[in-house]
Parts: C-alpha cells; structure tokens; sequence
C-alpha cells in the first residue's frame, strides 16, 4: 500500500556532512510498511518551482514512533528547499514506493556495498538482515568532508574507504571489494551508490558469479509507475524490456539492468 | 444546503463530474488506486494505444524546467491486442466511463485500432492523438494539417460507433482551423491542449538532455496557453471542449472551465498530487456553494469581454 501524507510531521533535519543531511519525518503508516531499498516521494517546496517531487531512498524506520529517516545532498533547487525546512514543520510525503531488496533470508552472508549517498538503504537493509545472517559491509566515500557522517550499527560490521584516504583507508570501495572476494564467498551482494560504481560492482560479481542487487536513481515524475518516465533498459533475462526504476525498481538484480545504457 | 449538481455529459458519456485523467498520465488506471477509487472521476482516460506494442523512446525522458515538465516518453504501450485481454477488463469494476486514448502510424492504423477497441464494452469513448509530439510518424503529423487532421477523425468515425473526441496539439499556426476541420470530419468533442515542443540542453555534456532531441512541455507553464486555445476554439465549434494543460488546482480547473471548456483533465498535476483530481472535485463543489452556482455547467464559458 502506498500512502500520501499531506502534512508529515518533520521530528528532525541534522546536518551530516558537507552539504549532507539527515531528515526524520513522522508517518506511522510509511514506517510501519517500508522496506529497505523502498522510498519516500516528497514535496521539496509548496510552489510550482521546482514543480516534481524528489524521491529519497528510506534510510532508517522506527516502528514504534513512526520515525522515518532518509538521507539527500543538497545538488539543486529542491534540496536546497528542503535543507530549510525546521523540525516542527510538515512536508507532503508518499510512501513506501518501490520494489526493495530481498530480506527473506537466513543463514546467509551477505556483502553490502555503499558509495556515498548510496550507504543510507544499505543501512537499513544492513539492520533488518544481520540478525538472521552475516553481514559484511563496504562504505566508500570520495572524502571525510563528502562522506555521510554516521554512528556504525553493532549489528554488522563495515569497513570505510576513502578515495583521498581522510577517513579509513585510502582507494576505492570497488577495490576493497575486489579484495575481500578471493577470501570471502558471499551468497549475495548488495549495491548502492553511483553508476560506474555500480557497473563495476556488477562487474566483479559475475566474474564470481554471486548474485547482486542494486539500487539504481533516475529522474522520476510521478514515483508510482504512471508516468512511464524513469526508464532503465533491461538486459539478460530481461531484454529488450524498459523497467520503470520507480515501480520495477529502484533495486534491480544487476544481471537484468544492461550496464552499457 | 442542496447539493450542487456537478455532472456533465461530453458526446453522450455521462459524467459524474467534469473531472478527468489526461492520457498518458493515469496508466492504465492502477497507478493511483491506493489514492482513490477511479469511481471518484467524471471518466477515466487512459494511456495512448497504437496497433503494435511500442517501446518508447530511450531515456532520458524527462526533464523538469520552471513550472513545467518536459517529456518524450514516445507512447511506450504493450499494444491494443494486450490492452484489450490484459489491462481493460480489471477496469469494468469502476463505475466510472472509460476513454482510451489511440494513435497510429498510417490512416489505416487509426481505423484498425479504433475497430478492435470499440469491441470492448469496458470503452466508452475513444480519444484521438493526433498531437503527439514524441514519435516520428503518426501524432503530430497528422495533427498539424486541418485536413489530415479531418481525415483521421472520419477515418476513425467510419470505424467505431462509439463517441470520438480529437485530441489537439498547440504546436500549430491556427488551432481554430483544426477544431473547425475535426468538427466537420465528425469528432463529437475536442481535448486541448496536449504538450507543447520544447527542448533543453545539457550546457556542460553540450548535448540535448533527452534522448529524443525534443520532448512536449506540460504543467503550470503551459496553462495560459491552454486556457487561450480553449477560448479560441471555444468560439469556433459547437461540440463540446474537455480543457486541459497545467491544472493544479481548483482555480486552475475553473479558468478552463470559464474559457468555455466543459470538462477538464489532470496530467502532471496529479503527478505532483497524487489526489488532485479528487481535490479538484472537491473544489468546484465548494466553489460552486460559495457562488450560489447550482450547476456546473452554468460556469461553462462564463468569463465574458
């Protein structure tokens, strides 16, 4: 079920880094329904500039309290709107819209891989599995300044690169990855952040053959499949096929996107 | 209080209300359902259909400009074989008339798409594209011409016995010569406007944004544009005007409305608000009560000069 909230309450908006921040709003219904890699489709401002919604990928959900956390950077007019916005305000939410990741798993070991902004869902997710299996995760970021700021989760461990060193060790998180898989056999892989990023991870999981899942981001118009307009090109079992990253996606099996697009 | 009375009636379909989805923007109905129920609508127009399934065009597909929203989503659809067995029939459990929007690359595919739709008793009327701006041939180009314009509404008309409504396109010199052109061919209402061509270019790629090179401009920038064609037209036919282009909200839905439009249809504005038309409903009951307006229909083409 998708639910519009008018007037979500904001319980939070902490600055996290440069330019980086986290906003908590309250919806019982949103935080009760999400799952990791689902999204919140929210009004940045009440006016016709910019006139699209902005969708967030769903960082963090309390169920008790109704407490929904995303993370976004400020890149433009709606962020920048958004990064205004006090605790005590309301701001016009849909949610949880999307196809998450897979969490019907158990005994597993999983490896999470998070570049930037793209480390948010891959908490959540992070969260919601290490209870019931191994959970390894891999953040990178390109600096201290540019990389979320965040308490680690004890339910799973991670290991933090940096690409100019200023926070963990120094490279990239491809390459830490690259790394841990000749010592490592992971079930499942799962990858959030930017595209070439996510291609290269793709990359080195079907050298290995281990299934991975990906989140990927696009424009969106509408978020809930009327538009026809966030489209990604399907590839493998899917080709030939135009998924709609807001109703197929946003998280895709990474043998079904075609890398090349 | 008495109830004002919002129902219309556009080409014999009858309408609760003279709120209406704008094809391409409402799927094939499922997309808002959590929302609100499709019965709430005045009528339920759905995506553009042609003969063969389409692709679409290659993203990207969108770009948000001021106030407004380009797309060349190129009437990506699974076909009218598919939309008849898969996507029509869940719709007969609305109690709300369903319009099919249809475009074709030929004459001859108008007709055959408008035959094989007009055998589902789920469609209640069909929506002529003859405006598309995202697809090379059909759409636009049989739009911008009055006779070719005529040409595919008698085609169609000779093709189905349901009620024919020619959607217009804006990307012309004198849209008045088109309406003029469609009325004689026998199109029994007229939609206006669909998307205006435009473009936007990427500065630091030096390269157009969309795939398609060009895209059709929607959303508030569009609706003083649309709100002057509806004028316009209104002035040179007598079949009825469903106005639609950047309505947001209730103002928005009454300026159509007062230009001399009958109905009106909510595109990227629902996109925005996933319960605009049901708020628009809403608005023009409580703007009708405030005003003293028992009917709606009394607004029709009221702003006077």
């Amino acid at each position: 079920m998708k639910y519009h909230l008018p007037a979500a309450p904001v319980f939070r908006q902490e600055r996290i880094g440069q330019n980086i921040y986290a906003l908590t709003l309250g919806s019982r219904e949103i935080a009760r329904e999400a799952q990791p890699g689902q999204f919140v489709h929210l009004r940045c401002g009440k006016g016709a500039d910019p006139l699209l919604r902005r969708p967030f990928s769903i960082n963090a959900v309390q169920r008790e309290t109704g407490a929904v956390t995303f993370w976004y950077q400020v890149v433009g007019k709606g962020t920048e709107l958004l990064s205004r916005v006090r605790a005590g305000e309301y701001l016009d939410v849909i949610g949880p819209l999307g196809r998450g990741f897979q969490t019907e798993l158990s005994g597993k070991k999983v490896g999470l891989i998070g570049g930037g902004m793209g480390i948010a869902p891959l908490i959540f997710l992070g969260r919601e599995l290490a209870g019931k299996n191994q959970v390894q995760a891999f953040w990178g970021g390109r600096s201290k300044e540019l990389l979320p700021q965040f308490t680690p989760s004890t339910a799973f461990s991670a290991e933090l690169v940096t690409e100019d060193g200023s926070s963990g060790r120094q490279g990239l998180v491809t390459e830490l990855l690259a790394e841990w898989l000749p010592r490592e056999s992971f079930d499942l892989l799962c990858a959030c952040g930017p595209r070439p990023m996510l291609a290269e991870v793709a990359r080195l999981a079907r050298e290995r053959e281990i299934p991975l899942q990906v989140s990927l981001e696009t424009v969106m118009a509408c978020g809930v499949g009327a538009c026809l307009g966030c489209t990604c090109k399907g590839a493998g079992p899917a080709e030939g096929q135009q998924f709609k990253v807001c109703q197929d996606g946003p998280v895709f099996w990474a043998a079904e996107v075609d890398w090349d697009e | 209080m008495s109830k004002v009375d919002l129902s219309v009636e556009i080409a014999g379909i009858k309408m609760k209300n003279p709120v209406m989805t704008a094809s391409g923007t409402f799927s094939f109905g499922e997309a808002y359902t959590d929302f609100f129920p499709p019965a709430a609508l005045g009528a339920l127009v759905v995506k553009c259909v042609t003969l063969e399934p389409r692709a679409g065009n290659l993203a990207p597909r969108l770009v948000e400009t001021p106030a407004g929203l380009l797309n060349s989503i190129g009437l990506e659809n699974p076909g009218v074989d598919a939309v008849l067995a898969q996507f029509l029939p869940p719709l007969a459990q609305y109690d709300v008339p369903v319009i099919v929007n249809l475009a074709g690359n030929t004459l001859e595919e108008y007709g055959e798409v408008a035959a094989k739709l007009s055998t589902s008793a789920v469609v209640k009327g069909l929506e002529v594209n003859i405006s598309c701006p995202n697809v090379r041939e059909g759409g636009l180009a049989f739009g911008s011409q009055p006779e070719m314009a005529a040409r595919v509404i008698r085609t169609v008309k000779a093709n189905t016995d349901l009620p024919v409504i020619a959607k217009l396109s804006p990307n012309v010199t004198d849209i008045g010569a088109i309406a003029a052109a469609v009325e004689e061919a026998g199109a029994d209402a007229l939609s206006l406007i669909n998307t205006l061509l435009g473009m936007a270019i990427d500065i630091h790629k030096r390269k157009p944004v969309l795939a398609n090179v060009v895209g059709g401009l929607s959303g508030p920038a569009v609706k003083p544009v649309g709100v002057r064609m509806v004028w316009q037209v209104a002035r040179q036919v007598r079949i009825p005007l469903i106005g639609m282009g950047g309505i947001m909200n209730v103002a928005d839905a009454l300026e159509y409305i007062m230009a001399g439009a009958a109905a009106v249809a909510v595109g990227t504005g629902q996109f925005v608000n996933p319960r605009c038309c049901l708020d628009l409903i809403a608005g023009l009951e409580d703007f009708c009560r405030e005003q003293g307006v028992e009917k709606i229909t009394e607004l029709k083409g009221a702003a006077q000069v």
